[in-house]
Order: C-alpha cells, then sequence, then structure tokens
C-alpha cells in the first residue's frame, strides 16, 4: 500500500520564477527506504519539505499538484498534525534542539509535550527512543555537550518518540564523520525492518548502494531516474544528476575496456558486487590494482 | 562547549521543591520593597537577609554569596570610589587626600545602592539557582503565558553556550586570516565587525531550520499541550503568594509617602 502519493508536484519559491520542482510523480509503498539523490540545488531538500507538509504550510510558494502522506492531504492539514505521523531530521543537528531543554531525556519529551502525550505514556516513549538511538547511558548529559554524531542521533530519537509511520532525512550524514554516518544508517536499517517508511536525501552512494530499496534520482527538479539502486546507480544518465559512477561501477567499466570485466555481467555498486564479477572472470588478482 | 549556561545548581532541597511561581512571586516582591518600600536601607536590608536565611536552610548561600560577591564587589568599589570622593552632596569630610576628600554623604548612599543591589540579587538569585528554567517556563505557560512567548523567553537562555561556541569559531577563522582581536581599544573595537557580522548572519540563517525542527516535533500542534514534568503547588503557597502581593503592594504605597516626605 502506497504511504506516500506524489502527483504532478510542480513548486516554486516565492520570489523565484523558476520551479524547484517540477512535475514529481511517483508512489512510496510502506516499510521501503528510498534515498533520493541529485546535485546541489536539484530539488532534494525541497522534496522532504514537500513531503513533510512544510511545503506549502510554512513557504508560501506556488504549489502544482498533490502530496499525500499516510492518506493525509499536505494542502489540508497543518505541519502540527502531521507531527505524529511525519518525522523530519535535517542537516545540522544543532539546529534541530529544541534550545528548551537542560537534558538529552527531556529533549526528546519536547515533542511528546507539544503533541499532548500523556506523562505516565512518555517514560517508555523517550527510553525506547534513545535505545534505539544508543544514547540511553547520555540520558542525563546536556544536549549541547554531545558531539555532532550524538546530537544528529539525538535529533533522530526527538522524531522516534513520536512514533512516525514515515522518517524523512534530509542529508542527516552531511556534517558527520564516517562513525557518526555509519551509525544513523545502522539505526536507518533497522527502523525500516520494522516497518517505518523511510525517505532520505543523501550524497553518500556507497550507503544508499547498501541500504536503498529503490532511488529517486532528481535533476533541476525533475525526476530522471527512478528504480533500484542498481538500476539508478549504473545508469549512464546518473552524470545529468550531477552525479558520478561509484567507484566500484567505474572499475567495471575499465574492467570491460581492458577486457577484464564481462559486458553480460551487471555492473556493481557494491565491493561484493565487484570483486565477484572480477572473480567471475577469473582476474581477481588485476582486479584490485585497478580498484 | 560550555554547558552550564545559567545559574541553576540541581538538588532536591525544599527551595528546588517550591513551586516556581512562588519563587518568581518572592522575588519579585523583595525587589518592589527593596527599591520602593519606605525607610531607605531598612526595606532593602530584611528582604535581603530573609532570602539569605532561606538560601541558608536550603544549603545554597555559600554559591550565592560566591556569585554575588564576584558580580558585586567591582561594582561596589567603584561605586564607593565616586560616590566617596565626588558626590555633591559630600559635606562632612572623613579623609583629605591631596586635592580630593571622602566624604561621608557619598559613602552613605554608595552604601544604600549596594545594600539595595546585594538585596534585589540575593532575591533573585534565589529563583534562578534553585528553578529549572524549564520549569520556570512550564509554570508561566501554566497560568497562561502563550508557548511562543515561553519559548522566546527560555530559549535564548539555554542557547548561550551554542552560541558561545559560535564565537569561538568565528574568532578562531578571522584571526587565521589576519584579524587583530587583541590589543588596545581601538582595536578590539575595529575587530568587532568581522567577528559580530558572521555571527548574526549564521544565526539568522539557522533560525529557519530551527523553525522546521520545532514545526515537525509539533510546537504549533492544535492539541492541548501536556509536561514531562508536574510542577506541585499547594494551596499554602498559593496563599503565601497572594500575601507577598499584597505586602510588596502596600509597602510600595508607603513608600511613596515616605518619598514624598522626603525620605530617599
Amino acid at each position: 500500500m502506497a504511504v506516500i502519493n506524489v502527483q504532478g508536484l510542480t513548486y516554486t519559491y516565492p520570489g523565484s520564477t523558476s520551479p524547484a520542482l517540477k512535475d514529481i510523480n511517483f508512489q512510496i509503498e510502506s516499510g521501503q527506504l528510498v534515498a533520493v539523490i541529485g546535485g546541489n540545488e536539484a530539488g532534494k531538500s525541497t522534496l522532504c519539505l514537500a513531503l513533510s507538509g512544510l511545503i506549502p504550510a510554512l513557504f508560501h510558494g506556488q504549489m502544482q499538484g498533490m502530496v499525500t502522506v499516510c492518506g493525509m492531504d499536505t494542502q489540508q492539514y497543518s505541519p502540527g498534525q502531521f507531527a505524529g505521523q511525519v518525522g523530519l531530521v535535517l542537516q545540522n543537528p544543532a539546529n534541530q534542539l529544541s534550545g528548551m531543554r537542560y537534558t538529552v531525556y527531556e529533549e526528546v519529551a519536547f515533542g511528546l509535550e507539544n503533541l499532548g502525550i500523556s506523562r505516565v505514556e512518555m517514560p517508555a516513549r523517550i527510553e525506547n527512543a534513545l535505545e534505539q538511538v544508543g544514547l540511553a547511558e547520555l540520558c542525563d548529559r546536556s544536549p549541547y555537550a554531545l558531539s555532532g554524531g550524538q546530537q544528529q542521533r539525538l535529533a533522530l530519537a526527538s522524531v522516534l518518540a513520536l512514533t512516525p509511520s514515515v522518517l524523512l532525512l534530509d542529508e542527516p550524514t552531511a556534517m558527520l564523520d564516517p562513525q557518526g554516518s555509519q551509525d544513523v544508517f545502522e539505526i536507518i536499517q533497522k527502523l525500516v525492518q520494522a516497518g517505518t517508511t523511510v525517505v532520505i536525501a543523501e550524497h553518500h552512494l556507497e550507503w544508499i548502494a547498501r541500504y536503498a530499496d529503490r532511488i529517486i534520482a532528481l535533476a533541476h527538479g525533475e525526476v530522471i531516474l527512478d528504480g533500484s539502486p542498481r538500476e539508478v546507480l549504473t545508469s549512464s544518465r546518473i552524470q545529468e544528476a550531477g552525479i558520478n559512477w561509484l567507484r566500484y561501477t567505474q572499475a567495471a567499466h575499465l574492467g570491460i575496456a581492458r577486457g577484464l570485466w564481462s559486458p553480460n555481467t551487471e555492473l556493481p555498486i557494491t565491493l561484493e558486487q565487484t570483486l565477484a564479477g572480477f572473480r567471475q572472470m577469473g582476474t581477481t588478482s588485476s582486479t584490485r590494482q585497478e580498484t | 562547549m560550555p554547558t552550564t549556561p545559567t545559574l541553576y545548581l540541581p538538588g532536591t532541597s525544599y527551595l528546588h521543591r517550591l513551586h516556581p511561581l512562588s519563587k518568581l512571586v518572592f522575588s519579585l516582591a523583595s525587589a518592589v520593597i527593596i527599591f520602593g518600600g519606605p525607610g531607605g536601607w531598612v526595606s532593602a536590608f530584611f528582604p535581603g537577609l530573609f532570602a539569605m536565611l532561606l538560601l541558608w536552610r536550603a544549603g545554597l548561600v555559600g554559591e550565592v554569596t560566591r556569585t554575588i560577591l564576584r558580580l558585586l564587589t567591582p561594582f561596589a568599589v567603584v561605586l564607593f570610589l565616586i560616590h566617596g570622593f565626588v558626590n555633591p552632596q559630600n559635606q562632612t569630610i572623613l579623609l583629605r587626600l591631596g586635592p580630593v576628600a571622602l566624604g561621608q554623604e557619598g559613602l552613605n548612599f554608595a552604601s544604600l545602592i549596594v545594600i539595595r543591589l546585594t538585596a534585589a540579587l540575593t532575591a533573585s538569585l534565589l529563583l534562578m539557582v534553585s528553578t529549572h528554567p524549564s520549569d520556570l517556563i512550564q509554570s508561566l505557560v501554566e497560568i497562561g503565558l502563550p508557548h511562543r512567548l515561553a519559548y522566546l523567553l527560555g530559549s535564548p537562555l539555554l542557547m548561550l553556550p551554542q552560541m558561545v561556541a559560535r564565537v569561538q569559531v568565528i574568532q578562531s577563522v578571522q584571526q587565521a586570516r589576519g584579524l587583530e582581536t587583541q590589543g588596545n581599544f581601538f582595536q578590539r573595537v575595529r575587530a568587532l565587525f568581522p567577528l559580530v557580522a558572521p555571527l548574526v548572519f549564521s544565526v539568522l540563517v539557522d533560525v529557519e531550520d530551527r523553525s522546521l525542527a520545532l514545526e515537525v516535533r509539533g510546537f504549533n500542534a492544535p492539541n492541548q499541550k501536556t509536561s514531562l514534568t508536574e510542577l506541585v503547588d499547594t494551596r499554602e503557597q498559593r496563599a503565601a503568594r497572594w500575601i507577598m502581593i499584597v505586602l510588596a503592594g502596600f509597602l510600595l504605597i508607603a513608600g511613596i509617602g515616605w518619598r514624598m516626605h522626603g525620605g530617599h
């Protein structure tokens, strides 16, 4: 069942003459991890805002088409009404702290208080959310005393405590180190396994290749590719989105040119696929030098 | 990054357990009596002494005294020097040092100001050291303060560490580009703009992100808000608050009358 339905979405920011999103159409099934990729100004963040209901509610641009999330039309409901259904995590972790709470525990409670969750129900939700992101032991610490990666996990916990059906992540690892990024992706993977629908705008293609069920590639506000990670990331059109092939795909292309990779073998997007492909050609040793 | 931007001292004393509004009313009533009550230093001395006794019973007097000394000592020294030597009311000369003379009237006036400030600071510290800022905000929301206004009041205080960290980053970046932030007064003033401008712009840029983050966490959700912590109020505290308000009002009126008859 489609939990997100986007039909003919075109959106132009106030004061702009060209639309940030042009005639976007797609549906997302429940429990999927869908990545939105594209270069700068491709429309990834705008799409996240549109899916969260913040567009058109807070941005008074021109919107055409329709976006429904969990059966709710974003033009009919306010962001506050979406808050329990749709969670959004942004790029900069520090900017997502409420600034109103002393401890990590209280910070997670902030959203629950806003949604009117009863005091009796709050502790279980908070503890569960902190457990999910691995911050349970830091619950008494000040949010400002956390590292960037921990703050991003706290932002995630603050949203998870609201038990959203759909989680939107706008480049959540952009300001994190590799370990912090890995932590975030592992949490996301567990959420998807538990049935949450996740849409993530992300630059780190290696993570996307490994974890996503589907990729939507945007260029200049339009969807240019929509399919499985392998279909999208190995497509020659991916470069129209300002994205280079993954190094594994590049290595396979070099392999084809030098007769080291069979043109009949699917192009790889992970290290495992690359090694398997070269092994198949019996050239594992030369593969390592090339990659 | 510093993490204790406020003066709040976590604890479980009876002062910590009092309802934030009771402490807020005590602080405000004390300020009214200290600055508006009759009898000059007498109106300042007793609320200050009472606040100090309450703090002593809660085991907080040491920290509060240190804070008061830290904040007021430089100010008090300057005040005594200025009024002691150059107050135009000075007639009773206590000491002559070359061309300048130390006057009794100036010292009296400086003493009154210092007593009033010490008392007012003690009463307000009683609130600040024993009240979690978010509890104070919550108590104000519970009596009808709009939550948006409450956010405006509460958030700057807790966001201070983030701002301090940002200032340090901007300062380091500008110093790396050759900006001189040390030196004489004029050099420091000249260095201000390259520090303040990026700070203001970056804060403005962050405002959008922060407002989006608040929205998706239901800040403007239409339902009734709840609270993680329960603020315990009692009939006795409510009665005490009304008594303090009435007493402050009465002493303010008495103070006005006293001043109209020549008191100061």
